[in-house]
């Protein structure tokens, strides 16, 4: 009887941790599959392939672990700065955009999203 | 014969018969000044139903697709070209404009019977209703893209680079602009996902 209740109360610990952790750092991937489709992201862009621009799951190597991530890809999505393509020239970065403009949680999610690539 | 049908034998006996009060001219002059004043009432008023004030009369419109639309390159842009709603969803020309807007009643039932009166019900058939746009658009080249675009008047020093790349690449295709370029003012339904574009799991 004491070991369930054991048991009961360890579930209950677990269960919520994980209900805080998702509420803390849910990341929507619906959204950002959306917003990248909204700006065209994909035809430039692979999840895990690299087209005209690398694939997400390089730029998430490229910042894994690193302080300011999510800033950087933001700044990278929304300035419109030199970009080099795959063919070795370059051309300025399209200027992602949300509705309502400037939507910096939303960009936030798709940049997390773009970090969140795994290889397989 | 009841009275009625006296009545319309009556009206139609008077149409017939040649004036003799009136001179030919007389009657030409003044059905062509009134045919002049009808036509222009009718075309006044049709156009009256292609402006944004019209199309955003309704909730429907006005708190989705009209919000989505003032966040975009269309409403507003660096050198002050607006294209307003009827510019992209209304055929310029006469015979395809009467067509859409007869077509367009349907929409009237819509909003009579509430088929999209709350956000939930808006989103649960924009796949439908954008998708029935899109086939309209694509079934007629893109052309109310086309009055103002075209894949000639691109400039290849202007343009960056990958789009122009890909719009020679549509172009040598037989591509139009709707193949491609869904929900560039409104929001894309969800889940949609744009062809060409694969993605890995």
């Amino acid at each position: 009887m004491k070991s369930l209740a054991a048991f009961a109360s360890t579930a209950v610990l677990a269960l919520s941790a994980t209900a805080f952790s998702t509420a803390v750092y849910a990341l929507d991937v619906e959204a950002a599959k959306g917003l990248a489709e909204q700006n065209n992201c994909m035809q430039c862009h692979s999840l895990r392939k690299d087209k005209d621009g690398p694939s997400f799951m390089k730029t998430a190597e490229k910042y894994k672990g690193k302080a300011g991530a999510v800033d950087e890809v933001i700044k990278h999505m929304t300035l419109g700065k030199d970009v080099k393509l795959a063919d070795g020239t370059s051309e300025k970065h399209k200027i992602a955009k949300t509705m309502p403009a400037n939507d910096k949680a939303q960009l936030k999610n798709l940049a997390e999203y773009v970090l969140s690539i795994q290889p397989k | 014969m009841t009275s009625e049908q006296n009545g319309m034998k009556g009206w139609w006996s008077i149409l017939k018969r040649p004036s003799a009060k009136y001179s030919l001219l007389g009657l030409l002059v003044a059905g062509f000044a009134s045919g002049i004043i009808f036509w222009g009432g009718f075309n006044t008023g049709m156009e009256a139903t292609n402006t944004m004030e019209f199309c955003i009369g309704c909730h429907e419109m006005k708190d989705n697709v009209y919000e989505e639309y003032k966040t975009t390159i269309h409403y507003s842009n660096r050198t002050g070209v607006r294209a307003v709603c009827s510019d992209c969803h209304v055929p310029k020309d006469w015979t395809h404009k009467m067509i859409r807007k007869v077509k367009a009643s349907y929409e009237v039932w819509g909003k009579l019977t509430g088929k999209i009166d709350t956000k939930e019900k808006f989103e649960a058939n924009r796949l439908a209703m954008a998708e029935r746009e899109w086939t309209r658009m694509k079934a007629r080249d893109s052309i109310e893209c086309r009055n103002c675009h075209s894949f000639d008047a691109m400039s290849p020093e202007l343009q960056k680079k990958t789009p122009y790349k890909k719009h020679m690449e549509a172009k040598a295709a037989g591509k139009t602009c709707i193949d491609c370029h869904q929900g560039i003012a409104h929001r894309l339904p969800k889940g949609f996902k744009k062809p060409g574009t694969e993605e890995e799991d």
